[in-house]
């Protein structure tokens, strides 16, 4: 651990050292500037630099430049992307991601325009005057001649509510001869019951249906954006997460928040803990 | 700075626009080459520095009101039509939307008795992303340092990130006859961020 801090720390110190002296002051206001320059200041710097394809300032590396993905730049840059006050990520975990993903017989990139990937917005929304978070899930896919960042999943804590199914063998059921009524009983099942509670064992609810109908006929009405995480399934055995952390010091910018190891069989699984949580 | 030299920095900004023509007529690939990527990001950085400028002139008080609104028009042709400034500060995660001639308005408004606003050297270029109507678009972050001083002497000091939209278009026009393709840059949505550097 001791190792790791010291290693970062040195590797941070070089950071100033190359930079030109006029970008170390602020126009005029005598601030160091060098905690900017340190900051991972875009989610596209964290792509370059986690794949080593950008100099200390900034500057693009492209294919034939000899320091393009260079294994041990790659290592520096990964060591400092990962949000430093965060003890819930050990620092053996650390190191086997980092030597994973730049074992040089197989290495492993991050991929804008790949599957893998997606963004978890956390928005505002309003419903009768009142206040409402939705979390809306976009990823990436091709369209038209580029791309765009399309909606994918959404979830609220007010659709969740409604599709809390009861499994037990006392729940609310419409008996097998209810057609031979005209189904009549629904008069009583859907005054007194959760309508969940009919649907067959395969349902499962569609909360971005919900969403975009309640949004068409102006029951919500978007606010603002309260937070914004990225969720990482692109390096083979990893899943990560990197968030925004606005502080002082080089430690600061889209790091990564979130780290572990997983089977393919238990993505699908942690995909779902994901787009259902609130 | 009055308008005389703001004029010299829309020179300059011809200057790139320019470099930029030599290299369309060079390149016709649909890919962006370093090279042009290189005269693209000095273009858009041009447009950014003119922003600047303009925000600072906007802001200061011994600017008049009447080239106040002049700077504010200058300004605003440099953005794509509805772009939108998104704010937030350090003491609330909202984001609050100002159309880019209100922002403006409001930064005209504020009630200091001086104002300083300086920006830092520092610049981050994203890569450009082709959208799916064909034209590029791209991020450039800038970071600016506000300073206001009231009649009684307080003083309000704060530094924003400024997460600033350009849009990169491929414009054909017409010099002596001849059809000539051309790179053009326009600002478009900018994210304003309060920081606690």
């Amino acid at each position: 651990m001791i190792r790791l801090r010291l290693f970062v720390i040195v590797f941070l110190l070089t950071m100033p050292s190359i930079l030109p002296a006029q970008i170390r002051q602020g126009g005029g206001s005598g601030m160091d500037e060098t905690e900017l320059y340190a900051s991972t200041k875009q989610v596209n710097q964290f792509f370059r630099r986690f794949n080593g394809e950008e100099d200390q300032k900034g500057k693009r590396y492209y294919q034939n430049d000899r320091a393009y993905r260079d294994v041990s730049l790659r290592k520096n840059y990964i060591t400092i992307l990962f949000d430093d006050d965060n003890s819930g990520i050990p620092n053996d975990r650390k190191k086997a991601f980092i030597n994973d993903v730049t074992d040089k017989r197989n290495p492993k990139y991050l991929n804008f325009h790949d599957d893998g990937w997606f963004a978890e917005v956390s928005a505002v929304f309003t419903r009768s005057g009142q206040e409402e978070n939705i979390s809306l899930f976009f990823k990436i896919q091709p369209q038209g001649q580029g791309f765009e960042w399309v909606l994918d999943k959404a979830t609220s804590m007010q659709y969740q509510q409604y599709f809390g199914k009861d499994s037990s063998d006392q729940k609310s059921f419409l008996h097998p001869m209810s057609h031979e009524l005209d189904f009549m009983n629904l008069h009583k099942s859907f005054r007194n019951q959760k309508g969940v509670d009919f649907t067959s064992t395969e349902f499962k609810p569609d909360y971005l249906s919900i969403f975009l109908y309640e949004l068409g006929n102006k029951t919500i009405a978007f606010k603002t954006v309260k937070n914004l995480k990225f969720h990482f399934f692109q390096c083979e055995g990893w899943y990560f997460q990197i968030s925004e952390y606005n502080r002082p010091g080089y430690n600061s910018g889209w790091l990564i928040s979130d780290l572990a190891p997983i089977k393919n069989e238990d993505i699908s699984a942690l995909k779902a803990f994901i787009y259902d949580q609130q | 700075m009055n308008l005389i030299a703001i004029k010299y920095m829309k020179n300059l900004s011809m200057l790139a626009l320019l470099f930029c023509i030599s290299f369309g007529a060079l390149a016709q690939s649909a890919d962006i080459s370093p090279q042009r990527k290189q005269a693209i990001d000095s273009l858009a950085l041009e447009k950014v520095r003119d922003l600047s400028k303009y925000i600072s002139i906007i802001g200061d008080k011994e600017t008049a009101y009447s080239e106040a609104n002049r700077v504010m028009d200058r300004a605003e042709e440099l953005f794509a039509p509805d772009s939108e400034m998104g704010v937030s500060s350090l003491s609330t995660e909202e984001i609050t939307y100002y159309k880019v001639r209100e922002y403006f308005q409001r930064l005209m408004a504020l009630n200091y008795d001086k104002v300083k606003i300086d920006w830092y050297d520092i610049h981050y270029i994203s890569d450009l992303e082709q959208q799916p109507d064909g034209k590029y678009v791209g991020v450039v972050t800038v970071y600016q340092r506000f300073e206001g001083t009231s009649e009684d002497g307080l003083t309000y000091k704060d530094t924003t990130k400024k997460d600033i939209t350009i849009y990169v278009e491929k414009k054909k026009t017409q010099i002596a006859g001849r059809t000539i393709e051309f790179w053009d840059v326009m600002l478009g949505d900018i994210r304003v961020t309060e920081t606690s550097a």
